[in-house]
């Protein structure tokens, strides 16, 4: 498709300046008729469904395209991206993996952008009924600004140590079965060598012939003889394993205390990554325009905190440092346009 | 229900934690006591179906052990007893064990080591 080889440039574009790199996509775009570009400054983005090919800061597909487009498969296409590029390596330490939701968006549906920053993840799609763990996407908007809390350091020697450990698999289970397989024929041989005991008792005391009973006794005695050996192999491979598994546990639970301490030092960052953010944050609520339909959170006088996710995600959004576009689906802003101006970010509205 | 043994549910990561917190807090009736990251469960097929189900679910970090009552009157001779109640009770606090017990007949810790339940 012909944008892609434009992907590379738009983003040099927006490695230095915003407005070249908006100027740069101006020139780049060929499919003019179904274009469309604002003079907002910033990051160029440029969606092309089945039936069109829009670029812009501000996007609304609500008016380009024949058949709407989900809020969701537009926003999974957007953080598709990260996985896909190879003109920067050190892409690589950042991408986890693909994106498990990279089929959502389907192969008709494309958005070039810039890279989604750590803040995308959480207020990249804003949308009615949505959930928002408020002070989560706090932290990542304060780390969108280039804040980095002082534990980093500590949890990253703590991550690596993590990463080294590595805990033997002991498995017990086989070593248990075969022990209570044992336990019972050991059982069941003893009270069969009682049995025939009795039998040949009675036939003595009657005096009738014992041959065959002595054999059968002698044979019994056998069958015992082996299965208690059986037995006794099983329980020593029981102990075995056991000590292996008592081992394995302390590695465990080194592995757990060093867990514990990763995410007491994710909560102490996180708390700094929102108390730099508080003030900030609370300002860009108490400007989040409010909706027509009335909510009993939204009446502007609720603690920031506790505001609706929707109003908590715009103001999140507006302290956060967005690249890549937020993609809108609800109305709070007069046009797409003061959306992407109250944001200061590339909008996608569907 | 056998109150005198109980299932010994231990769990060595984060995330097998959470779920045993889970299954104690919606299934109170089966748990005898919880302390942080081990709980000990009523001896029922059902405690054992829980605990079952977490070590499905989380592998080698939920281990589970069946554990009775300890009776001293039972598990160890007297002299163990008394032993142990004598060193509580001694004047001085610092005295170490063994220099306790030579001193007052007590059995010595390398011989109680050596010795089984």
């Amino acid at each position: 498709m012909s944008g892609q080889e434009n992907a590379g440039v738009d983003r040099q574009g927006d490695a230095t300046t915003d407005s070249q790199g908006d100027a740069a996509t101006d020139s780049q775009v060929t499919d003019s008729a179904d274009s469309r570009t604002t003079g907002v400054a910033g990051g160029s983005v440029v969606v092309e469904t089945s039936d069109c090919r829009l670029s812009g800061r501000v996007i609304d597909l609500r008016e380009r395209t024949e058949r709407a487009v989900s809020a969701e498969r537009v926003v999974a296409a957007v953080r598709r991206r990260r996985g896909d590029r190879v003109d920067e390596p050190d892409e690589e330490t950042t991408v986890a993996g693909p994106d498990p939701q990279a089929d959502m968006g389907g192969p008709d549906l494309v958005v070039q952008c810039p890279d989604p920053g750590p803040a995308h993840e959480h207020v990249g799609l804003v949308e009615p009924g949505m959930a928002l763990r408020t002070r989560t996407a706090l932290a990542a908007a304060a780390r969108s600004r280039g804040v980095s809390p002082p534990q980093d350091e500590e949890l990253a020697t703590v991550r690596a140590k993590l990463a080294d450990l590595s805990v033997p698999e002991v498995d017990t289970q086989a070593a248990r079965e075969r022990l209570a397989g044992t336990e019972s024929a050991v059982e069941a041989g003893r009270e069969r060598v009682a049995t025939i005991r009795g039998r040949l008792q009675a036939a003595r005391d009657a005096g009738r012939e014992t041959d065959e009973l002595r054999e059968e006794l002698r044979a019994a005695a056998r069958g015992l003889s082996e299965v208690e050996t059986e037995r006794a192999a099983a329980r020593e491979e029981l102990e075995r394993a056991e000590r292996r598994a008592r081992e394995a546990r302390d590695a465990r639970d080194r592995r757990r205390r060093l867990e514990d301490r990763a995410a007491n030092l994710e909560r102490a960052a996180r708390a700094h990554l929102v108390d730099t953010m508080r003030e900030e944050y609370a300002t860009a609520v108490a400007a989040v325009p409010r909706s027509g339909v009335s909510d009993e959170r939204d009446s502007g006088s609720v603690a920031p905190f506790d505001a609706d996710p929707v109003t908590a995600a715009l103001a999140v959004g507006r302290v956060a440092e967005l690249r890549a576009p937020v993609v809108l689906a609800v109305d709070r802003f007069e046009s797409p346009n003061a959306a992407a101006d109250w944001l200061d970010a590339p909008v996608v509205r569907v | 229900m056998n109150l005198r043994v109980v299932l010994l549910v231990v769990t060595y990561s984060r995330a097998a934690r959470g779920s045993l917190r889970n299954v104690c807090r919606t299934h109170e009736e089966t748990v005898v006591r919880r302390f942080g990251r081990v709980a000990l469960l009523h001896e029922t097929a059902f405690a054992a179906f829980q605990a079952l189900r977490l070590r499905a679910k989380h592998g080698s970090d939920v281990q589970i052990e069946r554990t009775e009552p300890f009776n001293e009157f039972e598990a160890v001779d007297e002299e163990v007893r008394v032993a142990a109640r004598a060193y509580g009770e001694r004047e001085t606090p610092s005295l170490p064990y063994a220099t306790f017990a030579a001193r007052n007949d007590h059995p010595e810790p390398g011989d109680l080591r050596d010795r089984e339940l």
